[in-house]
């Protein structure tokens, strides 16, 4: 059985490639991300854009970004597409656990430190920048936590490289007296500003609001940017001599085959018998 | 071969290895003369003299019901909890010793999370029952281990309907439309092949079950001293509160 963690047999002989062979290390693919979430009178608000890119391509123009830890607690996610997923996922699974064997609900800070004790066992290599939110029995949380392991608690969060676009919404926009109409709408602006003003984000806006024993997913809530203006309408038609014909060659590849009748053939062969 | 044999047990004990627990090299269960495996036997038995449990399977759910003896009226009833939910969809219930009824849970449990990682889908309950069997048989040829002493009734409702399955101490699962374990479980069986009905609706299926377990029942039955647990087609286990357990038993008793 496989041990987990990280393998560093191969360290010696990197450094070397490295150093004396002049080998070039692969780049690491980076994705971009604008993820929000806001604290409001009866819950939390989280958003996210949809676009995961690898480099300068667009690699999913509508991916999920919030992922579920538990039925209350939801995470969205910056960094490195595999590393967000999988940890959450992970720890959605630990959590189910545990509530299962305690019997009570779970806690949105035993997420918090499953997730955070996680990360920093690997100092920072699994690239997951998170912003963790939901609402349990001791009422609304919400934490950011970054991929070295450290941890936030704070009304309104914004991580990924549309933070910062997204941050000087937030900034402008919050109150600690919101409701849940005013928070949906500065969560939703924020991300809007964060696809508009980022390269590394785009696409659609996904909002998710947690309140007490309630979670509502807005899929896809405003997709006017995702919609391209000039866009050919496929397939492609051509109409038949726009190519010019210059030369005609014709050669015979399969020699014609005789189709006899199988039928009669197998009846005659089973008569012999 | 009988001297490799003890100088390795000497040899274990000296340098006092201490491997997963298990401090032996070989199985403590081994076969006796006519074929039979004694301490598998025995663990049957074991199973035999615990409380009574019971399954029945209906044509849009399963439940599980069992007797919840317990040896004074000091205990907190409310601590303990013998029906378990393995995952939202599956129901657990036994007969026989409690706390390898215990880790067997905390092992299943565990074991369903993983099958969830692996192919992102909610363990069928027939699979459930499976892994749990192996890890049953397990015990019986492992190294310094004695086998579980519980049998377990498994109920799920998943794509391929209501289930209920029976795990025994030998590792074997098979699939129940209506069983009893544990004391009282041969009258229990001939009083359930009685009214067992394959189209039978889960409400009839209950009161059957409590009805059933009323029969071998010693001394005054009410919502404390049993634990009633139902799936229906909404694939959500539930464990019934002391209140709706004491509606159906005032309706037998009418």
């Amino acid at each position: 059985m496989q041990k987990g963690g990280f393998n560093f047999d191969l360290y010696q002989r990197n450094v070397e490639l490295i150093e004396k062979n002049n080998y070039k290390v692969p780049k690491t693919t980076k994705t971009g991300t604008t993820i929000v979430g806001v604290v409001f009178s009866d819950g939390v608000v989280l958003g996210a854009d949809t676009r995961a890119t690898s480099g300068p391509i667009v690699a999913d123009p509508n991916c999920e970004k919030i992922h579920k830890i538990s039925d209350y607690i939801w995470c969205a996610g910056a960094g490195t597409a595999a590393d967000t997923e999988n940890t959450t996922g992970m720890i959605s699974l630990q959590l189910e656990l545990l509530s299962l064997s305690t019997g009570r609900s779970p806690r949105v800070r035993t997420a918090l430190t499953l997730l955070k004790n996680f990360l920093f066992r690997y100092h920072g290599y699994i690239s997951a920048a998170l912003v963790l939110g939901g609402v349990d029995f001791t009422g609304p949380h919400l934490h950011m936590i970054h991929p070295h392991g450290s941890t936030s608690t704070l009304p309104y969060i914004s991580m990924g490289s549309g933070s910062l676009a997204a941050m000087a919404v937030l900034e402008t926009g919050y109150n600690s007296k919101m409701g849940e109409e005013d928070a949906k709408s500065l969560v939703h602006q924020a991300i809007l500003s964060g696809i508009l003003n980022d390269l590394g984000s785009g696409g659609n806006v996904d909002l998710c609001v947690i309140k007490h024993k309630s979670m509502e997913f807005f899929r896809n809530v405003d997709t006017t940017n995702s919609k391209r203006k000039f866009r050919k309408k496929l397939p492609y038609m051509f109409k038949s001599g726009s190519t010019k014909i210059l030369e005609k060659e014709i050669e015979e590849k399969m020699r014609k085959m005789e189709i006899v009748n199988e039928k009669e053939s197998q009846i005659e062969e089973l008569e012999e018998l | 071969m009988l001297n490799e044999f003890s100088n390795n047990t000497i040899s274990l004990f000296l340098q006092k290895k201490k491997k997963k627990g298990s401090f032996f090299n070989f199985s403590l269960t081994t076969f006796s003369p006519n074929g039979k495996l004694l301490q598998i036997e025995h663990a049957l038995k074991a199973v035999e003299s615990g409380a009574t449990s019971l399954g029945i399977k209906a044509s849009n759910g399963v439940v599980i019901v069992t007797e919840k003896k317990l040896p004074t009226t000091l205990i907190d009833e409310n601590s303990v909890k013998k029906i378990q939910k393995l995952n939202d969809g599956i129901g657990v219930i036994y007969s026989g010793l409690g706390p390898d009824y215990r880790v067997l849970i905390s092992k299943a449990r565990k074991k369903s999370q993983q099958y969830f990682k692996q192919y992102n889908e909610i363990i069928p309950v027939n699979i459930i029952s499976r892994k749990v069997a192996g890890i049953m048989q397990e015990f019986t040829q492992s190294g310094g281990v004695r086998p579980f002493g519980v049998s377990l009734l498994v109920a799920g409702y998943d794509h391929n309907g209501p289930q209920l399955f029976q795990v025994d101490p030998s590792g074997s699962f098979w699939a129940w439309k209506a069983t009893a374990i544990g004391k009282n479980s041969s009258n229990s069986k001939k009083f359930l092949e009685k009214r067992y009905k394959p189209d039978m609706e889960i409400e009839d299926a209950i009161n059957t079950a409590i009805l059933t377990l009323k029969e071998g029942f010693e001394g005054e039955m009410d919502e404390f001293n049993i634990e009633v647990g139902v799936i229906t087609n909404d694939k959500k286990f539930r464990i019934l509160e002391p209140e709706e357990v004491k509606d159906y038993i005032s309706e037998l008793n009418l």
